[in-house]
């Protein structure tokens, strides 16, 4: 059966000697993955409309529900080659591309997840060069928003109290003294947040994103910031994100 | 007891990339029917091979002794280094009879999804390889695709610094193509790399 169906480009991964094995996001079928006979020879069809980040217009073959189709035909909406040719850039989609495979289930389909998707690359395509830093901070906080995993930074996740400034990524949330720790458990490793941390958190989440531009977060707020995302996202997939370690890899 | 034997050489020749079940059975049974001495030679040069091969302590290309061939050979040009890869585009582009100068091999190319970092590659010895001194241009001739461009981008962050003059070939339209069939990022690509004339 042939489908016809619109998607972005989030892994692609050799199998065998010239093919591929792509894993898109789609509008209308979730993460779905996908199988090209001999992308790789330099005379393909495909050209580079298989390579992360394309947003592609696609036809695949297979039987119904099919864990393998076959992509018979794709064609390049959006190329977003700008992104790939900036190592930042990249490297910053690649951890967003990562978090959307480990939190949202295969094959469950969300249009919104696919436009917001959509809306980070063409934001980050645009965005101006001293203020990318925060713009990659931005798009993922956002997108942790909208896919339902943002940790809770202010106030007391369990009783509501305003005084609570330390995050504790075993709750994904602040808690305030009395609720971290109880005679039953004893109180876990926190991070203390600061005012200027949660400011910034919580207009990236509220404001439009073409207005967080607004948004002049110095780097010491990036970092922690960033800190905290990442034990959080430790915490939620009992693993560090491939693509994290090798940010601090990349650190020159 | 005979069925085992085909059958584990079956499964044996499906482990090779691009070989499905159907094709390693059609493998095996022409093999069944080589004669002794052909097949023996062949077994025999898988594990030579692997008992003899290993990487070049300088270039990381695949050779029997401590350097390679090219490192060895007095008549190239060192102070050029084409980084690739894998050892098998080595072959590709000695192939060309074009570049005279030796080789840097990767041994894979970054992909931060993957996990794959500069620090699973052989991007630390290439840099030690410019730091030695002698090396005035380094060229890099990874994939054109994101992974490759990616390592580029890397080793442009890391080696200039150093002062080498740095090039990336150069992304173009496959000859024999038609400009009609060329997507518009290989084409933009091959705009911007063109050449007066
Ligand atoms: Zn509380
Ligand atoms: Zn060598």
């Amino acid at each position: 059966m042939q489908t016809r169906t619109e998607g972005i480009v989030l892994r692609s991964q050799k199998y065998g000697e010239a093919d591929l094995i792509v894993t898109y996001l789609t509008s209308d079928k979730g993460i779905i993955r996908a199988f090209a006979k001999s992308p790789r020879k330099t005379k393909s069809r495909f050209g580079s409309s298989l390579e992360p980040l394309t947003h592609t217009r696609i036809s695949l073959w297979g039987k119904e529900h099919s864990s393998m189709p076959k992509i018979t035909q794709s064609d390049i909406i959006n190329s977003f080659h700008q992104i790939r040719e900036n190592y930042n850039d990249f490297v910053s989609l690649s951890k967003l591309s990562e978090i959307v495979l480990s939190l949202t289930p295969a094959e469950i389909p969300s249009k919104q997840i696919f436009s917001f998707f959509l809306n980070i690359l063409h934001f980050i395509t645009s965005s101006e060069e001293d203020q990318k830093d925060a713009q990659h901070l931005i798009a993922m906080v956002r997108l942790l928003a909208t896919i339902g995993y943002a940790p809770r930074l202010s106030g007391c996740g369990k009783c509501g109290a305003e005084e609570s400034y330390d995050f504790y990524p075993d709750s994904g949330t602040t808690l305030c003294a009395k609720c971290a720790s109880t005679p039953l458990s004893p109180a876990k490793p926190f991070i203390r947040i600061n005012n200027k941390v949660i400011h910034f958190y919580t207009h990236s989440i509220e404001w439009p994103i073409n207005k967080s531009n607004r948004l002049k977060p110095n780097d010491q707020t990036l970092l922690e910031l960033s800190g905290v995302l990442d034990r959080h996202l430790s915490h939620l997939l009992s693993k560090k994100l491939r693509s994290s370690e090798f940010i601090a890899g990349a650190c020159q | 007891m005979s069925g085992n034997v085909v059958e584990n050489l079956i499964e044996e020749l499906t482990r090779l990339p691009g070989i499905g079940k159907k094709t390693a059975q059609r493998l095996a049974f022409f093999i069944m029917g080589m004669p002794d001495k052909d097949a023996l030679s062949m077994a025999d040069a898988i594990i030579t091979l692997k008992q003899k091969a290993r990487f070049c302590r300088q270039c990381f290309n695949i050779t029997e002794d401590e350097l390679c061939s090219i490192c060895r050979n007095s008549s190239r040009d060192r102070s050029k280094i084409c980084v690739i890869e894998e050892p098998s585009n080595l072959i590709v582009i000695e192939n060309t009879k074009i570049f005279n100068g030796l080789y840097h091999v990767l041994l894979g190319a970054l992909s931060p999804i993957d996990g794959i970092t500069p620090e699973r590659l052989k991007i630390e010895e290439l840099i030690k390889r410019v730091k030695a001194g002698g090396v005035s241009e380094v060229i890099i001739a990874t994939n054109p695709n994101t992974k490759g461009e990616t390592t580029a981008q890397y080793l442009s962050q890391v080696l200039k610094p150093l002062g080498v003059k740095l090039s990336r070939i150069a992304y173009g339209l496959p000859i024999g193509g038609d400009i009609e069939f060329a997507d518009e990022v290989t084409l933009s690509k091959a705009l911007e790399g063109r050449n007066e004339m």
